[in-house]
């Protein structure tokens, strides 16, 4: 299909003016944020800093607990991935390699899984949470977020499909037990799928607001989107700061973008087209 | 013997994640709300449908589903906007690589941020949005865009569509890759309008895609919760709240986990019920084309 080239300018005119909408936001977050508050409140909220100061950015790191929402967002993301990429390939390996009589209810369980609602459902996990002793500990996200779901079961088992059976049979001629022949063939070649699978997952948890607000309420277990809530809820009339602060929290997933492009893209649609 | 043991072993850990985190918590609402379990006495009455029905009969409970339908809606109508863009950057336009970067960008910013920005766009006092509107001479368009019960919704869905389009448009774009080249290049040798292009190929070539997408705009849309949530606390008033915002209200704030629980059930049966009536009826359509 070709565009007509008299539309052509028209287009670029429409995808020019989406960027604007998409970007208007953001300039103005960025440009707020090296502001001082005099010069936010005497000049247009429109207008390029007079000066560019790094003092609200200073004040909105130290002030708004950012080093300790970047370390324990850090860590949620760094120990959920890894734990959730581990048992999500286990899931796959065992559904796809092995035929047993509960495969169908396990399988069941995960499409149910699918319709239980995000945010509702923690009325009754807040009793469970505390119920185990996690609550306010780092241990009540990581066990959340380390869970595997259906689509993630669903992609790996794409790509293990695709590993040859054959592959398994000489290991274990070769005196490989189950678990060599996961850990030495299946999950390297798994590799690929979940460095796209992870990096969707630490987006999640990154931007994740309601699990870290609910379950860790203590300020040394703030995350990066919880630290922001509080500091919001400190210093809800300074703009400046404010946009200092969110700029700070906008950082570490825009830079993830940046770099990792191609992965996240792969990971957001690799469960809606079939390879 | 040893593939017992390795099934077993290698199940537990997600199959008990799995059971304790989702599904013994949705087993525990459907008991919570029967009772009227207040979320910290030790005991509780078994209260039998009284909670369904008090939900059923609170105005503020439809008042908060409205709103959701509201989001619900308006993304639907911008979808088949999406696809067109998305047609578009499959065009192999220049800068189309540059254009979906951009597109997809608002999705994967943090919530929490996103919204605590447009509070700021919004601003009624000397706020970006309304200097933008003075700047270009709509002085009269100025609205207290969050306080401003009439509009506080439409607010928050501008925001809703700021950060969830691109994902739409990525999805779309990616079906319409998978689309093998040789249909449109057979169609033109039998001689097929662009239009006819459209219908006959590039619909069907991502229906798969837009049932995906239609599932993720009724789960999303019944369940909205963080940008009000952060943005109005669903106000003013009851203005802007939606149904999770409510529900988690009536939980944590109001102490009412048996109300509470049989609001997180009804949620669960719409989202089950819309999004299969949802799937025949597209289904009903893509099979008759």
């Amino acid at each position: 299909m070709n565009v007509r080239a008299r539309s052509l300018p028209l287009l670029y005119l429409l995808f020019v003016a989406i960027t604007a909408v998409v970007l208007f936001p953001i300039a103005i977050n960025v440009m707020t944020a090296f502001k001082t508050p005099g010069d936010l409140m005497s000049s247009s909220p429109l207008s390029l800093p007079k000066q560019w100061s790094f003092v609200n950015l200073k004040t909105a790191f130290e002030k708004g607990n950012m080093l300790v929402g970047f370390r324990n967002t850090g860590i949620l993301v760094f120990v959920s991935v890894f734990l959730n990429t581990i048992l999500g390939a286990m899931t796959a390996y065992v559904l796809n390699r092995f035929d047993f009589r509960l495969k169908k209810l396990v399988m069941g369980m995960f499409i149910v899984a699918m319709v239980v609602p995000f945010y509702t459902t923690e009325v009754a996990r807040f009793q469970i949470i505390k119920g185990l002793g996690l609550y306010d500990s780092l241990g009540a996200p990581l066990l959340i977020y380390a869970g595997t779901d259906l689509l993630q079961i669903f992609i790996f088992l794409q790509f293990i499909e695709k590993i040859s059976a054959q592959l398994d049979e000489s290991a274990m001629i070769d005196g490989s037990s189950y678990v060599g022949i996961f850990t030495r063939i299946i999950f390297p070649l798994l590799l690929p799928a979940s460095a796209t699978l992870g990096i969707i997952k630490a987006v999640d948890i990154m931007n994740d607001m309601y699990i870290p607000y609910l379950y860790m309420p203590s300020k040394s277990l703030h995350t990066l989107s919880t630290s922001l809530m509080t500091f919001v809820g400190q210093r809800a009339s300074s703009f400046e700061q404010l946009s200092a602060a969110i700029l700070i929290v906008l950082i570490p997933t825009l830079l993830l973008y940046l770099f990792l492009q191609r992965y996240v893209f792969s990971g957001i649609t690799a469960g809606a087209v079939k390879e | 013997m040893q593939k017992r043991l390795v099934v077993v072993s290698f199940l537990f850990i997600p199959v008990a994640l799995l059971l304790l985190f989702l599904l013994y918590p949705s087993l525990r609402l459907l008991q919570f709300s029967l009772t009227d379990w207040n979320g910290m006495s030790k005991s509780f009455n078994y209260v039998g449908f009284d909670n369904y029905v008090e939900a059923f009969r609170n105005p503020d409970v439809w008042k908060a589903l409205s709103n959701n339908f509201l989001y619900f809606g308006i993304h639907a109508v911008f979808i088949p906007l999406e696809v067109m863009l998305a047609v578009f950057l499959n065009n192999k336009m220049r800068a189309s690589r540059f254009f979906r970067s951009i597109v997809f960008m608002p999705y994967i910013l943090n919530g929490v941020a996103v919204a605590y920005l447009f509070s700021f766009l919004y601003n009624p006092i000397n706020g970006p949005i309304n200097a933008l509107l003075e700047a270009v001479g709509l002085e009269s368009w100025i609205r207290n865009w969050l306080s401003d019960k009439s509009i506080v919704n439409y607010s928050l869905v501008v925001v809703s569509l700021w950060r969830f389009s691109g994902l739409h448009v990525v999805l779309f774009l990616a079906g319409l890759q998978s689309i093998p080249n040789d249909l449109y290049e057979a169609a033109t040798i039998d001689g097929a309008g662009p239009l006819k292009k459209f219908v006959h190929i590039t619909l069907p070539g991502i229906s798969r895609v837009m049932e995906i997408v239609l599932f993720l705009n009724v789960r999303g849309a019944l369940q909205v919760f963080d940008i009000p949530f952060l943005m109005t606390q669903g106000g003013p008033g009851l203005a802007s709240t939606t149904f999770t915002v409510y529900t988690i209200q009536t939980a944590f704030k109001y102490n009412n986990y048996g109300l509470a629980s049989s609001l997180a059930v009804i949620l669960m049966l719409m989202i089950i019920v819309f999004s299969y009536l949802q799937g025949r009826l597209f289904k009903g359509k893509g099979e008759s084309s």
